[in-house]
Order: C-alpha cells, then structure tokens, then sequence
C-alpha cells in the first residue's frame, strides 16, 4: 500500500520543470476584505463582491463545516507555506514582474480566508527570505513599500476579524515606519485567537537557530538558565515561532514545483509532511489548497501520527 | 470522497510502477545517461522501522553505488542504521562490484568496472551513517561550546553569534560533513524524520515511498529528475562585512561560501548560490 504514497514529484509531470528557480514573494497589499466573512459568530450572511464576482456568505461557515473529503478531526493546527512563483506567472503571462506579486497577494488573501473558515489556527508564510536581499533595490524597495502598505491597509480588517499578525525574521533593515508599523500591528492583534497569521519577512533558518542559542548564551550567562540544561527543548523555546503554542508546522505546502525547503523554518520543519505543488503561487487556490489537505489527511489516515 | 482519492492514488501508484518498469529495462531512452556530477552528497532517509530491513538498505546501496554515487549519508531517527553500521560495511567490503540492474548504456561517472574492485572502497563509496542525537541534540551541543568559548571566559567581549560560528562550532564538535544536494525519503512519512536541519537549507527533498516496495527505475527517475531541473545556482555576488573571523573555508558545489581575510581584517564573503 505503501507504494502508492509515490511522491508526485516521480509521477508522470504535469508540468515541464521550470528553470527559473527565483523564489518572488508576494507582498502583503491586501484589499479591504470584507468584515463579515470572517464573522466570528460563525455564520456570515452578508456577501462579498471579489473580482466582481458575489459570493455568498452564508454558504461559507466557520469551523462548521468542510469541503467533502476532509475531516474535522484530520485538519492541521499549523500550515506553513512558501510562497513561490509570482514572477515566474507574470513571465508565462507577459506581465510585469509587480503583477505577479499582485496577484499572489489575492491568493495569499483568499487562503487567508480559506484557513480561518476551515479553523485551521496557524498559518505561517514565506514572504521574503534574508536571501532576497540580493535581488534588484528596485525590486527589495517596492516590495518593503508594498508590505507597509498592505499591512496598513488592512491591519483595521485583521483586527475585527480576529486574525493575530506575527512577523518574524530581523526588522532592522527594514525602513523605521516599517518597523514601526510591524510592531503596532503585533501589539494591536496580539489578543486576536481566530488565526494566527505569522509572515516571515527577512528571515532564516539557520539564523534563526544562532539567535535562538544567542539568547540562551546570554540566559546562562545571566543565571536564568544552567549550562548543563542547554538541549533542543530550550532551543526550540527560543526561536522565533515561539510567538505560537504550535510551532512546529504539521504542513508545509510549496508551490511552482520546487522540492527544497530553502532555509524556512529548518528547526521546525523536523516532522512536517511536505506537499510540493506544481502550480505556482498566484494559480494557487480553493482547488489547489483543498487538494493539499486532502493528501495531507489522507497521509495521516494510513499511517496516523508523527512524533514531535 | 475519500473512496475516490484512494482509487485515484491507486491508478496512480500502477502508473509509477509500470514506468519504473520501463526506466529499469531501458526502454525509455532519456533515462538512458544519468550526469551524476550535480550530486556531491547524497541524503538517504529512512523510517527507522522499515530501516531495519538490512537487506533492503544494501540493496539500495549497491544500486546507488552502480550508478556512481559515492558520497551517502543514511539517516533515521532512531540510531537503526548507525547500529547496523559495521554489518552494512562488512557486507559491502566483500562484495563485487556489479553492473546496475537492466541499465545496458552508459552512465556517466561509474568506474569500470573490475571483478577485483571491493563495493566499499575508500575512493568507491563514502558512507555516513547519522541519527536524531546528530541533528538538534547536536546544535545544542554546538550552542554549549560556543558558550564556552565566548561567554564563560572574563573576557568583556560577548560577540553576538553568527552563522559561521555555529557553523564552526559544529565543525569542531565533529561534524564536518557537507550538506546534501539531494535527499530521498523512503518511509510512510513525507518528511525529513529530523535530519540534522544545519544542513538542509537548499537540498532538494524526494520521498520515494516505502523502503520495501523500492524500485530502481525510481531511483533512476528521481536522480534523473535532480540533474535536469535548472538550480540557478552560479550568481556571484561580492559583499563586506566587517568581521572577526579569519577562517578560509570552502563549500563546494551547490551552495559555495568562501571566507577570506584582507589584510586590513575586513572579511569579504563570495556568495555563490542561487536564489532558493
């Protein structure tokens, strides 16, 4: 039985590799979502108009019920995602490179969404790496003003809605209203308990771990904590994602076909079921995210849970 | 629902397998030539209950070795492997090397093949056998030595670590290996099971199902696979940081850092890498 879990990377492709292994972040310019499809009463009977087309809220409840194909008691706590391949859709497209970020906001958006109504309670995205920092300044430029921006913009929507925003990764190249801004949105959200939304901007893995025994070097130094209790329970309670109670993600989606994890969340990634999807970012969507979960629990169902 | 996804993957499954089937008799001719070049260290995974079927992982092996990958790192969770370890290399010492299974056309990197060649030469194949204890355990052994060495002292100065300090900290608690290029997975799980995560960053992670019902028509696909996609490796970009460190160090291919010391201690790093 096994044998039929082959990884969809050894099936028959779907897709021609892609040989621009750029990894373009979307920014974080969302649109004013409507409040009232993330009613936190469960039930919304208001309908939001999206790309002109209304949907209707009723039909979308939280929590209270799935797509067919999924059980409740199945879901994952926490899904991380990496976020790859707005560019290269705007390349396939003839677009501009910014449109693909746009259009891989609306996705973010719409997955956004998609794990507060389904009660998935941690969603941890990519957004920019501490590697991107090589890319054009133009590029680097728009997209830090496109994240402060958006974060703006919708920090009010987040706040009704019940979404907590963490940011992960070093603040301190980004530009200080940015900065500033980042840690009003934190403060201001901090209680919000309906999905906690963690972007990682400027952020890496392994620095991660170093900050992490950074901060235990100084614990010891200080008295709190005792050398010889240094192990990789109290390093794992020092990375970034200690923001959550859940901070192992239980699954991580890349899109655009690529099959590494590339510096994201390499601690925390130890026992995560890793769904690589061919499709690329922006093209990534109701179908696509449900397909993933659907693996995901079909994995689960065969061979039931992972150590942590 | 779930009736239709299981049958979909069952479909799916006949179909891998009729194509491993194909790849092994060398009936598909784009399999025929593997450039093994890209691959400098090989990341095999494996879920430690099916890590106990020894015969399997050897099998493995000869075939890793037939295709001319020497560098291996086998890895599971519990230690499984690294306990098998001798009866692994005493295996492999007495065996003859023998040609890859089916694979009638040449694959690019093997040596010829010689009836006194040993499977487990020192310049045939380089086995490393790791655990758990090697990967987070070993990071928090790193983080108390570079304690030790920066803050427990008198010295005032109580730098701020950086990855290259922990990347030397490991070095000096013993572990020197390179990072993978490619990983594949075999097991139920399609996850990594807790290999050392210092060392992961940008390698390329297949999971090739259960160690049981393994193919080599697989292995060749998914080896295949690695070399062809385009890693867009190769942008060199020239930074300064003022740094103490005086190290020269130097990572091979994919992911090359190379350390140099000017003459007025200003380190200059040459990225060599791709963008994820």
């Amino acid at each position: 039985m096994s044998s039929l879990q082959l990884h969809q990377s050894l099936a028959p492709l779907l897709y021609k590799p892609n040989f621009l292994s750029h990894l373009p972040y979307p920014t974080l310019r969302f649109r004013s979502l409507p409040v009232a499809s993330f009613s936190k009463n469960g039930i919304s009977m208001s309908q939001s108009h999206e790309n002109g087309v209304v949907r209707n809220g009723a039909q979308e409840e939280y929590s209270d019920s799935l797509p067919e194909g999924l059980l409740r008691e199945l879901m994952p706590t926490h899904v991380a995602v990496i976020m790859d391949g707005n560019r290269r859709w705007a390349r396939m497209r003839g677009l501009p490179i910014w449109s693909g970020y746009e259009a891989g906001v609306r996705a973010l958006r719409r997955i956004v969404e998609l794990c507060c109504k389904w009660g998935i309670k941690v969603l941890t995205v990519f957004a920019f790496s501490s590697d991107n920092w090589f890319r054009p300044k133009v590029e680097t430029d728009f997209l830090m003003g496109l994240f402060e921006r958006g974060l703006r913009d919708e920090l009010e929507n987040f706040s009704k809605a019940g979404i907590r925003i963490s940011v992960i990764g070093g603040s301190t190249k980004f530009p200080k209203p940015l900065q500033v801004l980042i840690t009003d949105a934190m403060e201001v959200t901090k209680n919000n308990s309906r999905l906690h939304l963690i972007v990682a901007v400027n952020y890496s893995g392994q620095n991660d771990i170093v900050q992490a025994c950074q901060s235990i070097a100084l614990k010891v130094k200080d008295g709190v904590v005792k050398l010889e209790d240094i192990n990789e329970f109290l390093i794992e309670r020092e990375l970034e994602t200690n923001c959550t109670d859940f901070p192992c993600p239980d699954l991580l989606i890349r899109t655009s076909g690529e099959l590494r994890i590339s510096n994201f969340l390499l601690w925390q990634l130890a026992f995560t079921e890793l769904y690589f999807e061919h499709s690329h970012w922006p093209d990534f969507g109701d179908d696509e995210f449900l397909e993933a979960l659907r693996s995901f629990q079909q994995r689960q169902r065969r061979y039931g849970g992972h150590d942590s | 629902m779930h009736l239709i996804v299981s049958v979909r993957y069952f479909f799916l499954g006949l179909v891998n397998m009729f194509e491993s089937f194909l790849i092994s008799s060398g009936l598909l001719k784009r399999y025929e030539t593997l450039n093994i070049s890209k691959i400098q260290y090989l990341a095999i995974v494996i879920d430690s209950e099916e890590a106990l079927q020894t015969l399997k992982v050897l099998n493995l092996l000869r075939w890793l070795a037939a295709i001319g990958l020497t560098n291996v790192c086998l890895y599971d969770k519990e230690g499984v492997l690294k306990r098998s370890e001798q009866e692994i290399t005493e295996r492999l010492k007495s065996e003859k090397r023998f040609k890859a299974p089916s694979l009638n056309c040449a694959v690019s990197g093997v040596k010829e093949i010689t009836t006194s060649d040993s499977l487990l030469d020192q310049k045939c194949m380089n086995l490393e056998f790791i655990s758990f204890s090697d990967g987070k355990a070993a990071v928090a052994r790193a983080a108390n030595f570079l304690f030790e060495k920066h803050y427990s002292s008198d010295n005032k100065k109580k730098p701020n670590f950086t990855e290259f300090d922990m990347a030397g900290a490991l070095r000096a608690i013993g572990y020197v290996r390179p990072d993978p290029d490619l990983m594949l997975v075999y097991g139920p799980a399609r996850c990594h099971l807790g290999f050392p995560a210092w060392r992961i960053r940008y390698t390329e992670i297949m999971h090739m199902g259960s160690l049981k019902s393994m193919k080599f028509g697989f292995l060749i696909k998914a080896i295949h696979r690695f070399t062809t996609v385009h890693q867009n490796y190769g942008t060199v970009i020239l930074l300064m940081h003022d740094i103490k460190c005086v190290k020269i160090n130097f990572i091979s291919f994919p992911f090359c850092v190379i350390f140099l010391e000017s003459r007025n201690k200003l380190t200059f790093w040459v990225h060599v890498f791709g963008f994820l």
